[in-house]
């Protein structure tokens, strides 16, 4: 095995994946059930990970949830992804006033602020599942990597192949499809992993701002939503579980994307 | 008298695959103010041969065996300080592409003054300036006021290897390494700079270690040659003889 | 090579472009979001208001009108610098704003400067170390970082330091009636900025020291050691001197990522500044003043981006002989 591969993170996200899937073995509860008499219970046997204000299993809740939650980040991230390549190749590729007029309207796309963005989004999509937020996470984040898809795009342009292509009479999407995309692939791989992560804490974030998933619908956010009611009854318990549950998850990610970027480099320090 | 000797010289890189010996056992001298040319194929070790004297291979090669006597002196065993003070004083090299060799965020002046202030730390502003002057014409840039304050961006290949020169004179060296220092130029630069290197050798009278892969070159610039395959040195002697062996062999 | 002070009247026509057209996005885009602003403006009452009575109210709010009308009205009030009252707060949304960006400025500013030294700092540090003990423990622990979510960092702060130690208190600007003493202000601040900080801190100084990497690779660093200079002279006087240029103009554009982006933590921390005040008026219909604060801290982004792009060409000899590069990296030849 190479050096530096992320085989614990590999197999940590590997089992959080699995487990969340597989969530209906694993819980000890049915996680939406409602004990109000055990509300805020601290962890002990009967719940693992203690319970939240509405006496709900947070141990259950975490599977279940991480599967929303997980469904979010890559359902956004294949939103964001598609986008991002479609506009970032069309705009490497296309005469340079349309490039620069592309790349000027993503600049100020970017600057509207992405609150009021996620905010308007939901509103015209209408519905506060999961999939409209994944819609509306994917549609907030491709900016970035069109950016990096495009300048990869303009550099691989002027190279002898894709001439002879275009000389050869083939289509846009012939080239974008055979040519480009397998030579950019490399450098969106990692972006495509930090954009799960990143979709993973947009979902937990807006959730718990009260702008994602509602308390009802069960995910690692909106278990969080309910914790600063949390601090003040000192059930720290909601604050962690589920939380370290999430970062954890992030830090596997992060590793495995730097991973896939760091392989790329294999030259010598000269100092 | 012998400047620099070479006895038995092995490195090692040493990478997850394993180990891989670029340098097997390597043996010559440098006599004093000769310009000896080590000559072979590219990848045959050469120019880690020389990157291995002056210690600047990166942390992954070791040097395995063999000893390097520097006027006399064995070096092998210096510590980076000691190499550093060697590098700034005795040891200079002059680089295959001088438009990656020079930082391209300094102004060509400050570059050279740099090497300047490291041979003499206490220079006053003006002895520094007129050193710098000073240099840049000796390796044939006209204009030099105007010069030194430009970029490497504004310079041509041949005349940034003329820069490069001029810091590896900075430090007034007795051994000046020239790493394939034509190989990125066109025809006649290449002339021009080798024209420049011997003169220079006359002018100041360094040795100099000269490493190429062009036979055309090594006629140019060789007192003696050294040939090397594999990591091997297999051949060294005087140039004339060399050549008219391998003329001789080709036939 | 373009003369600098065309480079300059091109990117003040783009920015004011942008900003126009920015004011039109974002006054669409508030407009045809559902909800009503009077609740906005007159909270739970509108559901006691007569028909009429709410018609009468949006027609002295001047709401009947089309959009595009709307929007030329908002805009000659803008040019005079009038930018209407906020319906919440019922006052010029100038005064709301003038009120607390004193609070995010503090908050994001002191962050920042705080990010742009740290950053460099460790990023130095760890090129310096590369792949030694210290560097791999520094961005192991960088990287645990900068995988916590913002407000889950805020919460386990607030836990710890708040709750459980009672070091610190866990919400809010200043005590009551303790608004000009700074040791409370510095007290009530501590966490917030500790949450900015280490939000954003290793991204910065990962990519620092990345850059810096790549920069050790160079065929110069080599050139440079031969005249004599060790390993860490070459990394600062040279290796650090090429990396300034992109590490300025990333931390132009970081700017207002940094300066705009604090909501999150406000909104945790219950910190009274322009965070809060963006993410309740987008929420709640609060068009006048959403419209001023998405063009400040829009405009702030335009701002950074132009400066980068403008730092870029200034300051890097490399670049000099290129017209104008578009993405914030700066390419070796």
């Amino acid at each position: 095995m190479k050096k530096g591969f992320p085989g614990i993170s590999l197999a940590v996200l590997t089992i959080v994946v699995a487990c969340c899937l597989a969530c209906e073995i694993i819980m000890t509860k049915d996680p939406a059930y409602m004990d109000l008499a055990n509300g805020n219970t601290a962890p002990c046997r009967t719940f693992l990970f203690g319970t939240d204000a509405m006496g709900r299993d947070l141990f259950s809740m975490i599977w279940y949830g991480g599967r929303v939650s997980l469904f979010i980040g890559f359902f956004a991230t294949l939103i964001s992804t598609v986008t991002a390549v479609l506009v970032g190749s069309v705009s490497g590729y296309a005469p340079a006033w349309i490039d620069g007029a592309i790349m000027w309207l993503t600049d100020i796309v970017l600057s509207i602020p992405g609150l009021l963005l996620t905010v308007f989004l939901q509103a015209v999509l209408g519905s506060a599942g999961a999939w409209g937020l994944a819609v509306v996470i994917g549609l907030t984040s491709w900016m970035s990597m069109a950016k990096v898809v495009r300048t990869e795009v303009l550099q691989l342009k002027n190279t002898d192949y894709v001439l002879a292509a275009s000389c050869l009479g083939g289509g846009f999407f012939h080239i974008l499809r055979r040519h480009l995309a397998p030579n950019f692939i490399p450098s969106v791989l990692f972006m495509v992993v930090m954009n799960v992560r990143n979709a993973i804490v947009a979902e937990s974030t807006l959730s718990f701002m009260g702008i994602g998933l509602p308390v009802e619908v069960i995910s690692w956010g909106s278990m969080l939503s309910l914790s600063e009611n949390a601090l003040l009854s000192r059930s720290w318990w909601t604050v962690l579980a589920p939380g370290i549950f999430l970062v954890m998850t992030l830090l596997c990610l992060t590793n495995l994307g730097n991973y896939l970027r760091k392989s790329g480099n294999k030259r010598h320090s000269n100092l | 008298m012998d400047v620099l000797t070479v006895k038995n010289l092995s490195v090692s890189f040493y990478r997850e695959s394993g180990e891989i010996t670029a340098v097997k056992n390597v043996s010559f001298t440098l006599r004093a103010g000769e310009i000896l040319v080590i000559m072979g194929d590219t990848g045959c070790g050469k120019s880690v041969l020389c990157k291995s004297i002056v210690k600047l291979l990166p942390d992954i090669a070791k040097i395995k065996t063999g000893q390097i006597y520097f006027q006399g002196k064995e070096i092998t065993g210096y510590t980076e300080k000691e190499m550093q003070k060697l590098r700034g004083t005795s040891f200079s090299m002059v680089f295959q592409n001088p438009m990656t060799a020079l930082n391209p965020c300094m102004s060509v002046g400050a570059q050279i003054a740099e090497a300047v202030r490291l041979r003499q730390p206490g220079i006053s502003r003006k002895a520094l300036r007129s050193r710098v002057m000073e240099l840049l014409k000796l390796v044939g840039l006209d204009r030099p006021e105007e010069r030194a304050g430009q970029y490497p961006v504004h310079f041509s290949g041949g005349m940034a290897q003329r820069c490069v020169i001029a810091i590896a004179l900075a430090a007034n060296p007795e051994i000046l390494f020239a790493d394939e220092p034509t190989t990125s130029l066109d025809a006649g630069m290449q002339a021009q700079i080798l024209g420049l290197l011997l003169e220079l050798r006359e002018k100041l009278g360094m040795s100099m270690i000269f490493i190429t892969h062009n036979p055309e070159v090594a006629v140019r610039m060789a007192d003696r040659v050294a040939l090397m395959r594999g990591g091997e040195l297999y051949r060294i002697g005087d140039a004339e003889e060399i050549f008219e062996e391998t003329i001789h062999n080709n036939h | 090579m373009r003369k600098p002070y065309i480079t300059i009247i091109d990117e003040l026509s783009k920015f004011a472009l942008s900003l126009f057209l920015l004011s039109v996005l974002v006054f669409t885009m508030s407009r045809l979001a559902p909800g009503d602003p009077l609740y906005s403006y007159y909270g739970d009452r509108v559901e006691k208001m007569g028909t009429q009575e709410q018609e009468a109210a949006r027609e002295r709010l001047g709401l009947h009108a089309p959009i595009p009308v709307q929007y030329v009205q908002w805009m000659k009030g803008a040019l005079h610098g009038d930018f209407g009252i906020s319906y919440k707060y019922k006052t010029d949304v100038k005064e709301v704003i003038a009120d607390r960006i004193g609070n995010t400025l503090l908050l994001g500013g002191l962050g920042f400067v705080i990010i742009f030294v740290l950053a460099l700092l460790l990023g130095l540090f760890c090129a310096w170390r590369e792949d030694k003990a210290a560097d791999r423990v520094v961005c192991g622990i960088g990287t645990v970082t900068s995988c916590i979510p913002e407000f889950w960092l805020s919460l386990v702060l607030i836990l710890v330091f708040a709750v459980w130690l009672g070091w610190l208190p866990s919400s809010g600007a200043y005590s009551v009636g303790m608004e000009r003493n700074p040791a409370d202000r510095g007290s009530h601040l501590i966490l917030p900025l500790a949450v900015v900080v280490l939000g954003h801190l290793w991204y910065y100084a990962y990519l620092v020291r990345n850059r810096l990497l790549e920069e050790t690779r160079a065929d110069y660093v080599l050139l440079a050691r031969m005249k004599g200079l060790s390993g860490k002279q070459v990394l600062y006087r040279h290796c650090l001197r090429n990396a300034m240029p992109s590490y300025l103009s990333m931390m132009a554009i970081a700017l207002p990522h940094i300066l705009g982006g604090t909501y999150v933590v406000e909104t945790v921390f219950s910190y009274p500044g322009i965070g809060t005040l963006a993410y309740e008026s987008a929420r709640y219909q609060d068009y006048n003043l959403l419209m001023l604060v998405s063009l400040m801290t829009g405009g702030l982004v335009i701002f950074g981006n132009m400066l980068a792009r403008i730092i870029n060409v200034w300051i890097d000899p490399r670049m000099s002989l290129k017209s104008g590069g578009m993405s914030g990296e700066v390419r070796e030849f």
